[in-house]
């Protein structure tokens, strides 16, 4: 499975890498890939370009606060959930994004 | 390099996460790095209110944003008994990193703080860090898990 995921929290200095970090570790773990965008303090980073939107299987938002240019993945699955979940339990936001494909 | 002796506590005694915020940024006022301590830790406060900043693991990481800091720092506690504060697996915490960013920072200083963020996602670096007795020790982790 592909999957696109965008990461952010509101003062973007922690929780939006941390949540990063997880989703991609489990990701890699369960046999998918996956790239995170993170939009933090820094501004956006790892950008999802639209070539990989439109390849990927399922979108993944661990957010606090609205995605920036959210309507680049209409059209597709958009799974989201608090920023903290991602950090808490990455593998499981990963078997929801699974179930989504699924359906 | 942003983490240096001065900036670790290894024997924290804190009765709350209150108590922890304020001692640990204590070291950061006697480092030079707030311009105001009273306004950086509400700074702190206000953001543990959103929600809080202990992600599991034994693991916080507070942090402010605030004009009322002079220069992007991190001060890295340690607690052996461990302080309390309403994480997401309910446990108290053993390490906590206290961050501190000025309103205008500088991006290279932001990406130091991010790496940071996702090396207390690896494992390997937390046991690190858990079993660590001394300063040098915590420092070497830092170094050893450069980039990963």
């Amino acid at each position: 499975m592909k999957i696109v995921a965008v990461t952010s929290c509101p003062t973007g200095i922690a929780h939006t890498y941390m949540a990063a970090e997880a989703l991609e570790k489990a990701a890699k773990k369960m046999g998918h890939t996956i790239k995170v965008e993170t939009q933090g303090s820094i501004g956006i980073e790892n950008k999802i370009s639209q070539k990989e939107t439109s390849e990927a299987d399922v979108v993944i938002f661990a957010a606090d606060v609205a995605v920036k240019d959210e309507d680049r993945f209409s059209g597709k699955p958009i799974l989201k959930v608090e920023v903290q979940k991602a950090i808490k339990n990455a593998a499981e936001v990963i078997k929801e994004a699974e179930a989504m494909v699924e359906k | 390099m942003l983490l240096n002796d001065e900036m670790i506590c290894m024997d924290l005694d804190a009765k709350s996460k209150e108590d922890a915020i304020r001692q640990l940024a204590m070291i950061a006022a006697d480092a030079g790095k707030l311009v105001s301590i009273e306004e950086y830790i509400e700074s702190v406060l206000a953001r543990e209110r959103t929600y809080t900043t202990g992600v599991g693991n034994g693991i916080a990481i507070p942090h402010g944003k605030s004009k009322a800091v002079r220069e992007t720092f991190i001060v890295f506690g340690k607690s052996g008994k461990g302080v309390e504060w309403e994480a997401l697996d309910g446990k108290p915490v053993h390490l906590i990193f206290l961050l501190g960013v000025p309103e205008a920072a500088d991006n290279e200083h932001l990406r130091i703080l991010s790496q940071i963020s996702r090396k207390l996602m690896n494992e390997n670096f937390v046991e690190h860090l858990k079993k660590s007795k001394s300063k040098e020790e915590v420092l070497q982790a830092f170094k050893d898990f450069n980039g990963s």
